[in-house]
């Protein structure tokens, strides 16, 4: 059966009133923004991974691929920005085939939108999301329940505030492609270090019109582990073993075949 | 196949209600520690405050030579956390006052908290208590807290955000824990000793490094507090920002 | 479910909000519509350059207020029907602004229990000159001389209601327009930013951009 599957749904039900609370999805805590320049758009994430206070992965992907040269950024529930951006990037490489034509970003724009309203903000996924096709650059963003915004600088996440702070600060019109990364980069290091949701590096993206797509993968690294005080290296046998068992789970036969005079007989092949 | 089961979902109730009363608490992070040693004992925690996904500051100090070469913490809900160690402080003046100036012990210290904080028993201080210094013998001691005052002694103890993450390492590296002397099958454990402070100031600053890659309301700053016969120490290392 | 005990003023926790001054009005020429640019979640700005207001058709638009998604959404099906609905019509015609604004009032209508949507439809068609409809949340449909919705609306009731005059110029229609949508704008927390006009006429679309050192006195 295709779709979701709500088979648990109400023995869920029933557990939440027993006591038993629902499993608690990885939330990307996340800082993710967007911004033209002349010319392009530009895109960057943090990489942290958060469930609850825990840190779940220190340096995750936020950046996804819809198509060759669109790309978006997702904030929310990482399984959500995830699925929902490889379905839309499945639809979206049949729908440029069917047409003959590349994709576009208000095609996969209105396809996120489309699909999110559908399931009523229930898919935790908000997305800016940016590209380069026929008719220009483009930077656009989706919220979880259906809504999307267009503008020249975006931001998203629980550090989407600190982000926002640096680029109303230091946003200018027509901007260089350098100076786009440079913005992008700057506004997610606001969004690590003023955020509790996001940290570790910068992931970037840059789209420029009649280019290829560039993902700059931990464009900056500020946030390197410092070296342990101690070594942590135990003896061996230091873990007791108290049970040993080994199995054979295949058995291994050996045949000898000798080579003689004989078998030259036997190897001709095309004879 | 029944993948779907019948049900009316349009007549269950969505909406959570809100509630309207003052929640006079809040979690502020951070996290502490304490290691006893044969004739030296630490208490260590990092400087970062918080408030849900914000930080209220980068350097807030929330470990105080309360006096008398006690050093204590009170991590959890800071106004509550202060406001304990200020009623401390403020009744070991007045001890001294009308003691002609006499040295409080670090065993009656530890005992006068269990009352402040069973004082509050329905309306708690929200923290974990630690206190800090060298016991009648000179040894090291560390002495823990619940929120309303149930305390043991111990070797060592960590309190507040990353506690759960601080501990087993310290259970393995301090009481060597589920460590076994090689060779003897897990029949002998491995024999325990006092570690010397250089060792414990490697461990601490080990723990609050890790605890700061894995929990997000820890970092900024390592703030130690080491006492020895000669008094109280402290020492400061710098801790990831993000 | 109990129609009356529905809550639909309700909206959906962390949804993107249009606390709203919107407005269209009838003039001489035609319509216009305004609307301020402001768009929340919460207490924070989530798009302080919004545009509120929306193509139709080429001389029909609309005015959002409530939920951005509930209102994109519906927008953009009507604008798809009317897509399908004009490809049917003789070569020189185009749809009317009533069929748009019937199109608005039926979606709302039959999903109301779902929607969190205040329309005002309004357009400028060879048959009937400028037109104003509102649809309010309940999905009813009002043609009005001028119409104004959303939270910031409240304040400018009386204001409105005293300086209307039918038949407007251009000019004396965008200075009522600016005047009410500053006034909502003051007062209202939850509508700020730019004020946007479309002016809808024989002669076709005109957009306008007013700022806030133009529109404060």
């Amino acid at each position: 059966m295709p779709g979701l599957s709500f088979d648990n749904y109400q023995r869920n039900h029933f557990l939440t009133t027993r006591g038993y609370g629902q499993p608690t999805a990885t939330s990307t805590g996340t800082t993710i923004v967007g911004c033209k320049f002349k010319g392009g758009v530009v895109i960057a994430a943090d990489t942290r991974a958060t469930a609850g206070p825990i840190v779940a992965d220190k340096n995750c992907e936020k950046l996804h691929r819809l198509a060759p040269k669109i790309w978006c950024a997702g904030a929310g529930t990482a399984a959500d920005t995830e699925m929902v951006t490889q379905l839309i990037a499945s639809n979206l490489e049949l729908h440029s085939l069917h047409q003959n034509s590349q994709p576009r970003v208000i095609t996969a724009l209105t396809m996120l939108k489309q699909h999110l309203f559908k399931y009523q903000g229930h898919l935790g996924a908000y997305l800016i999301v940016a590209g380069v096709d026929p008719t220009g650059a483009h930077l656009l963003s989706v919220q979880a329940h259906g809504s999307t915004d267009i503008g020249q600088y975006q931001s998203l996440g629980s550090g989407s505030l600190a982000a926002m702070a640096v680029l109303e600060s230091h946003w200018v019109p027509d901007m260089s492609k350098e100076d786009a990364m440079k913005l992008c980069a700057d506004a997610i290091e606001s969004g690590i270090w003023n955020d509790l949701g996001s940290g570790s590096n910068v992931d970037l993206c840059v789209m420029e019109v009649g280019k290829d797509a560039e993902l700059y993968r931990n464009h900056l690294t500020p946030n390197v582990r410092s070296e342990k005080a101690r070594s942590y290296k135990f003896a061996r046998g230091t873990t007791a073993v108290l049970r040993e068992s080994i199995r054979d789970i295949l058995d291994v036969e050996e045949t000898v075949i000798t080579f003689g005079s004989a078998s030259v007989d036997a190897m001709e092949v095309d004879a | 196949m029944n993948s779907t089961v019948a049900s009316e979902y349009s007549s269950e109730v969505h909406s959570t209600p809100i509630e309207h009363r003052f929640n006079p608490y809040s979690d502020n992070g951070g996290t502490v520690l304490g290691i006893a040693g044969e004739d030296f004992a630490v208490l260590a925690g990092d400087t970062r405050q918080v408030v849900g996904y914000s930080i209220n500051s980068r350097y807030e100090p929330k470990i105080f030579n309360v006096g008398d070469d006690i050093v204590m913490t009170a991590n959890g809900f800071a106004a509550d956390g202060a406001a304990l160690i200020d009623k401390f402080k403020n009744q070991l003046k007045w001890y001294k006052f009308d003691h002609n100036g006499k040295k409080l012990s670090i065993k009656s210290a530890a005992r006068y908290i269990q009352h402040l904080l069973y004082g509050k028993r329905f309306f708690p201080y929200y923290v974990s208590t630690l206190i800090a210094g060298l016991d009648e013998e000179g040894k090291g001691a560390v002495y823990s807290y619940d929120p309303v005052g149930s305390y043991e002694k111990e070797q060592c103890r960590a309190g507040g955000a990353a506690a759960s993450l601080i501990m087993p390492f310290l259970d393995n590296q301090v009481n060597f824990k589920n460590q076994y002397v090689p060779g003897t099958d897990g029949k002998e454990k491995r024999p325990l000793r006092y570690l010397s402070l250089d060792e414990v100031l490697q461990l601490v600053k080990d723990a609050f490094s890790s605890a700061t890659e894995r929990h997000i309301q820890v970092g900024d700053g390592l703030e130690i507090f080491i006492v020895t016969k000669e008094g109280v120490r402290v020492e400061y290392y710098p801790l990831k920002r993000d | 479910m109990n129609g009356i005990s529905v809550d639909i003023n309700h909206l959906k926790k962390g949804e993107v909000n249009l606390g709203t001054s919107i407005m269209a009005v009838k003039f001489k020429d035609g319509v216009i519509l305004g609307a301020d640019s402001r768009t929340t979640t919460g207490s924070y700005i989530a798009n302080r350059v919004t545009d509120k207001l929306t193509q139709i058709h080429d001389t029909i638009y609309c005015c959002r207020s409530g939920s951005a998604a509930d209102t994109q959404a519906v927008a953009d099906m009507v604008k798809y029907y009317l897509q399908m609905y004009a490809s049917q019509l003789p070569f020189d015609e185009k749809p009317q602004t009533k069929i748009a604004a019937n199109i608005f009032q039926e979606i709302c209508y039959n999903n109301k229990d779902n929607l969190t949507a205040g329309i005002i439809c309004a357009g400028y068609d060879k048959v009937n000159k400028g037109t104003v409809y509102s649809i309010p949340i309940g999905g009813s449909i009002h043609q009005q001389e001028y119409a104004i919705a959303g939270s910031g609306s409240t304040f400018v009731y009386g204001w409105c209601n005293e300086n209307f005059k039918p038949e407007m110029e251009r000019e004396e229609c965008v200075d009522f327009i600016k005047t009410a949508l500053a006034e909502a704008i003051k007062w209202d927390g939850s509508s700020g930013g730019v004020i946007r006009m479309v002016v809808l006429t024989e002669a076709g679309v005109e957009r306008l951009v007013y700022y806030p050192e133009d529109y404060q006195k």
